[in-house]
């Protein structure tokens, strides 16, 4: 094998031109390959951490019927555990509510959290240093889409437990800048108690949130999603994202390995004297195939080094200042938490599982063509007479 | 003494059209150790073929042939390119050089097979080349050189593994005359100092007048079997 790589190595760096070219196009698809995944890598990664950070928690525990996704339901799925509250948890009640900046009618959710609560980032901290009546947190989308600003005071309305119209004014004290736009976009956050005296709901909640230390036990009424549950929709966002990029990446390599295959095929039909010369000095046919299909997959290792060397500074300078988002996929809520700067994630798992990828799927379709050397009579390799 | 190569009975047929042609018939031939002989004959008697059998690049139709008591006939692959890799060393009407190696890694490409040290190669090239008098252009790359130098190059390829057989396949037909007495004379020597049996496959006279015994083929057949001189055996 050893022998292979040396006389594989010799016949492609003086093949010249025909070889580098093979290896430029291997090696452009090789970065490509990881850019892509890096990039979605990243984005998943910071989602995560993001969404973990302001939303998830370790797990939420959420009242049976509460479901995010049906806004009609939302307001009547509340209710009290039976068991005394965990200070592993964190209540979250939600209510619907409109509110009126600058004489317009806003449609909003109106979440209420505990003010001492540590596990999620909001900083929930501000509303025990506001003496306002009800203080109220904004994220910057919810903000920049109803022109509010810190201090602004506005009017909000809701409906009591027993259906009753109410409306207050609410005083913004903080706006807080996240990428979950799941806490942000057409919400506002304010201190529980406060929403259990507007609405008569006193210890109620819609949701727990789980700080690490808590340990599930069955409660009835209200089920159990684990961080892992939560993030898998995000997961499956991405995925679903990977899988269509791929197809690009796969379109790229496609083109790489044929020009392999097609420089393979060529290249044993005019090196016909030369694999007939290998034979008469002893080599075996299938040290030949081994030769022929050596020197293919040395294309992907060439292209790997090649990679290498111009991925790690393109790489470097996207890992450390990132790529920028579009403010209309940032500003808007899409559905799936979308930084502002999204860092690719170049881990060794990634480049080395692509080299593996681009080498053996290099060797296969060098190897296709390879094989019929060893049914090529030597004699007719000789004369540069086999078809 | 047991002959190295023994033809026996060797029948060699291609498939033609419809039909078969008959290449060669009923061939038997022995050859000593350390003769210098030619098979000659007009294109399309079978030279070439009977070389490529005694190489163990072709197989018999019919009939067995032995070289170094291994009858080609029933070699694997495997057994076959050992034969051709330690014992057997071809030299070609057009060199055959491998054009992105320089005239070292040339020669040196039979060594690197038998899996010899760096310094084993090192030595046995340079021996070879020094034979064929290239000791001074050993980076040179094929396409440098001129005819002569190629098949001096082909020469020592054949050589540096010190084969028991050399077959050479119209070795100077693309020689010009000074070229091609001066690669038979080093082959020559070669064959007086090494004892290394040489076999051409030839219709150069410039080649012919070297030979101890020259095989004269027609048809396939054997027309005629010549001895010139007195065979030079090693023993």
């Amino acid at each position: 094998m050893k022998l292979a790589f040396q006389l594989a190595y010799k016949n492609l760096v003086g093949a010249g031109l025909r070889s580098w070219l093979n290896v430029g196009i291997l090696a452009f698809t090789f970065i490509v390959i990881i850019f892509f995944n890096a990039y979605l890598d990243g984005w998943n990664l910071q989602a995560q951490r993001e969404s973990i950070k302001w939303e998830y928690g370790h797990g939420q525990l959420r009242h049976q019927d509460y479901d995010p996704l049906d806004p009609f339901s939302i307001n009547e799925a509340h209710g009290k555990l039976n068991t005394p509250l965990s200070e592993n948890l964190t209540a979250v009640l939600i209510q619907q509510a409109s509110l009126y900046p600058e004489g317009r009618m806003v449609s909003i959710l109106m979440k209420g959290i505990d003010s001492d609560q540590k596990i999620l980032e909001l900083p929930t901290e501000a509303f025990a240093k506001s003496d306002a009546n009800i203080p109220a947190l904004i994220g910057k989308r919810m903000a920049s889409s109803n022109k509010l600003e810190v201090g602004d005071q506005l009017l909000l309305r809701w409906r009591d437990k027993n259906g009753t119209f109410d409306a207050t004014e609410i005083t913004i004290i903080e706006i807080f800048e996240t990428d979950v736009t799941s806490v942000d976009a057409g919400q506002i956050w304010i201190p529980i108690e406060r929403l259990w005296n507007m609405t008569g709901l006193k210890g109620e909640a819609t949701y727990f949130i789980a700080s690490e230390k808590y340990s599930h036990s069955p409660v009835d009424k209200w089920y159990y999603k684990s961080q892992a549950e939560l993030l898998k929709q995000l997961q499956e966002i991405i995925e679903m994202k990977s899988a269509s990029s791929s197809i690009l990446y796969f379109l790229l390599l496609g083109i790489a390995l044929l020009a392999i295959f097609d420089t393979q095929v060529l290249s044993i039909f005019r090196r016909q004297k030369e694999i007939g010369t290998y034979i008469a000095l002893g080599m075996t046919r299938w040290q030949v195939v081994q030769l022929f299909t050596v020197e293919g997959s040395m294309y992907s290792i060439l292209a790997s080094i090649v990679g290498t060397i111009i991925g790690i500074p393109i790489f470097w300078y996207f890992s450390t200042y990132g790529i920028g988002m579009p403010d209309y996929v940032t500003q808007q809520d899409m559905g799936v938490t979308i930084a502002q700067r999204i860092y690719p994630a170049f881990t060794i798992g990634l480049i080395m599982g692509t080299i593996a990828l681009v080498v053996l799927s290099a060797t296969i379709v060098s190897f296709i063509p390879s094989r019929n050397i060893a049914k090529m009579d030597p004699v007719d390799a000789l004369k540069g007479k086999v078809q | 003494m047991e002959p190295i190569i023994k033809i026996e009975n060797v029948t060699k047929k291609f498939p033609e059209g419809e039909g078969e042609f008959v290449a060669l018939k009923n061939i038997n031939l022995e050859f000593q150790e350390g003769e210098f002989s030619g098979i000659v004959g007009p294109s399309g008697s079978g030279k070439t073929t009977l070389l490529n059998i005694i190489g163990s690049l072709d197989q018999p139709s019919s009939g067995n042939a032995w070289v170094m008591d291994k009858n080609v006939a029933e070699l694997s692959h495997k057994e076959s390119a050992q034969l051709r890799n330690l014992h057997l060393g071809f030299i070609f009407q057009v060199y055959n050089l491998l054009p992105v190696y320089t005239v070292f890694e040339n020669v040196e490409f039979a060594l690197l097979l038998q899996n010899k040290s760096k310094e084993e190669r090192r030595k046995a090239v340079m021996q070879a080349l020094e034979w064929v008098g290239l000791e001074n252009i050993p980076n040179k790359k094929p396409s440098k050189l001129s005819g002569g130098e190629g098949q001096r190059v082909a020469i020592a390829r054949a050589m540096v593994k010190e084969p028991k057989i050399v077959l050479a396949d119209e070795p100077t037909a693309n020689l010009d005359a000074t070229n091609a007495h001066a690669i038979i004379q080093t082959m020559k020597k070669l064959n007086e100092e090494l004892g290394t049996t040489f076999l051409f496959s030839t219709h150069d006279e410039k080649v012919m007048q070297y030979l101890n015994r020259i095989i004269h083929l027609k048809g396939g057949e054997v027309e005629k079997d010549e001895i010139i001189t007195a065979q030079n055996p090693k023993s």
